[in-house]
């Protein structure tokens, strides 16, 4: 997939290695951005970008991912494997 | 007749994330879902982006929700059944069926309907609204054999289905009641810069008249306008606006307006009630006043404040600034908190449509309310923190006028 963009997260205190944007699926709805300002924002392209891959706990990162109508952002733990979507 | 602790009508958007909250207190009180549609949570948003419709996105992306997650959530599903009756004092909810389903808790999530036209011929197959999964399934079929496609209405539906329908090879004509694109949510400027988008990408925009009829004979084949034009025409998707799903509780006593009344908890008139989603009209406590939105960010997050306060303790208010954004043609279109026309509203705009970056900053005495953002919509965000924050900006027009100035630097 070309058009991923991959932010490392690395906080000590959670499961979660990686957050992945998939650009052709974002269509810019931000609820995202609802859950957890902190960690997005949109660029002028209308798509989702991470401000702070590390602002957010773990149980507020999977509830942005899991409120994109269009599964567009994707969670993997440290050892690269995909937690969300299942 | 088995009491649920939990019921909740409507299965979008609202109604599951109200689940989902539910869940994260209560794990194991009883919860049932009624939805007029079979299906388990789909994307509604998705329905009108080329990506999806164009099928460069595989169609079970729309699904949000598999079965597998009802059943984990102990989540009993009907899906396929409309409710149409309350009884708030015996706390009942009756569906069509007869079915009679005692609450605990209730919540109402039945959201809008598509406006549909009322003209001889809106009947005919090949006319359409776009509400469901079913009508973007029916508009799917009809864009592979159709040549010419004719939208009415101009708001986010026909801005949407026209860059789809551009892309998809056909011959699109907009048709529009009003005198430009998205009046009177948006000034004549902002509509100018979207039709003129339109207008280059090959779409024709016929302004301020009307469909008589529509022709053909099983099938559509074109529309005659009031004003005697004829245009031909495979199909017809309508833009026109939405209609309250709330006709059911009216006998019940339920407060009610355009939608179902609430205050700032998502509480209705009636005890042990709320109501969320787009057919909620509630009071925003950071607008001060009634409003209904209508769009997928909103009804999550109303769903989780009711489904949390549904769960009890102490109670959650719905404190949230609403965004809406779109995007097609090289345009994006972004709308943040109170974009409604009223005559105390001051509005301040921001870049140009010359410049083809042009927002609206909307104000009420000393403090934003929204903003219409046209390829600018990076500065959404921080716009929805200057209207949650309060922000005096009486002092600082001359910088919201400024569309090189940095509007984070007024967030306090």
């Amino acid at each position: 997939m070309a058009n991923q963009k991959e932010y490392v997260r690395n906080r000590a205190d959670s499961k979660i290695g990686k957050i992945v944007v998939d650009r052709d699926l974002c269509i810019g709805a931000a609820s995202c951005i609802a859950v957890s300002g902190e960690t997005y924002n949109l660029d002028n392209e209308n798509k989702a970008v991470v401000l702070d891959p590390n602002a957010a706990d773990d149980a507020t990162l999977l509830m942005s991912a899991q409120s994109c109508p269009t599964k567009a952002i994707l969670l993997f733990d440290k050892s690269g494997k995909q937690i969300f979507p299942k | 007749m088995d009491k649920y602790k939990y019921v909740i009508i409507g299965g979008g958007a609202a109604g599951v994330a109200a689940a989902e909250a539910i869940r994260q207190v209560d794990q194991n009180g009883s919860l049932t879902i009624v939805s007029d549609e079979e299906h388990a949570l789909y994307s509604r948003v998705m329905l009108s982006k080329p990506n999806f419709f164009l099928g460069k996105i595989p169609f079970d992306q729309v699904y949000l929700k598999g079965d597998d997650w009802y059943r984990e959530n102990r989540i009993n599903f009907l899906g396929g059944q409309t409710a149409s009756g309350l009884d708030g004092v015996n706390k009942v909810i009756s569906l069509a069926t007869g079915q009679k389903l005692p609450y605990e808790k209730l919540l109402i999530a039945t959201g809008v309907r598509a406006r549909t036209l009322n003209v001889p011929g809106a009947d005919k197959s090949g006319v359409h609204c776009l509400r469901t999964l079913e009508d973007g399934k029916k508009i799917m079929a009809d864009l592979k054999t159709g040549k010419t496609a004719i939208i009415v209405g101009g708001g986010f539906i026909s801005f949407e289905m026209a860059d789809l329908l551009k892309l998809a090879g056909l011959e699109t004509t907009i048709i529009l009641r009003e005198a430009y694109f998205w009046e009177p949510i948006l000034d004549e400027a902002s509509g100018l810069m979207i039709e003129n988008t339109l207008i280059k990408n090959g779409v024709k925009i016929i302004k301020k008249t009307e469909l008589a009829k529509i022709t053909g004979g099983e099938s559509i084949d074109g529309v005659i306008l009031k004003n005697g034009t004829v245009i031909s025409g495979d199909l017809l998707i309508c833009g026109i606006g939405v209609i309250s799903s709330a006709d059911w509780v009216k006998q019940s006593g339920l407060a009610t307006n355009e939608g179902i009344l609430a205050n700032e908890y998502l509480e209705t008139n009636f005890p042990d009630v709320w109501t969320a989603g787009d057919v909620a009209e509630y009071k925003d406590l950071l607008l001060e006043e009634n409003v209904q939105m209508g769009n997928w960010v909103n009804a999550r997050e109303q769903g989780r404040i009711a489904g949390l306060n549904m769960v009890g303790g102490e109670k959650h208010p719905f404190k949230f600034i609403s965004f809406y954004t779109t995007q097609g043609l090289g345009l994006t279109i972004a709308f943040v908190g109170d974009v409604a026309p009223g005559q105390d509203r001051l509005i301040i705009p921001r870049g140009s449509p010359t410049l083809n970056s042009y927002g609206r900053l909307i104000i009420v005495g000393r403090e934003l309310i929204g903003a219409t953002l046209i390829n600018r919509t990076v500065e959404m965000t921080t716009i929805a923190k200057l209207i949650e924050n309060n922000v005096d900006v009486s002092t600082h027009q001359t910088e919201l006028g400024d569309p090189s100035f940095d509007l984070k630097k007024l967030i306090i």
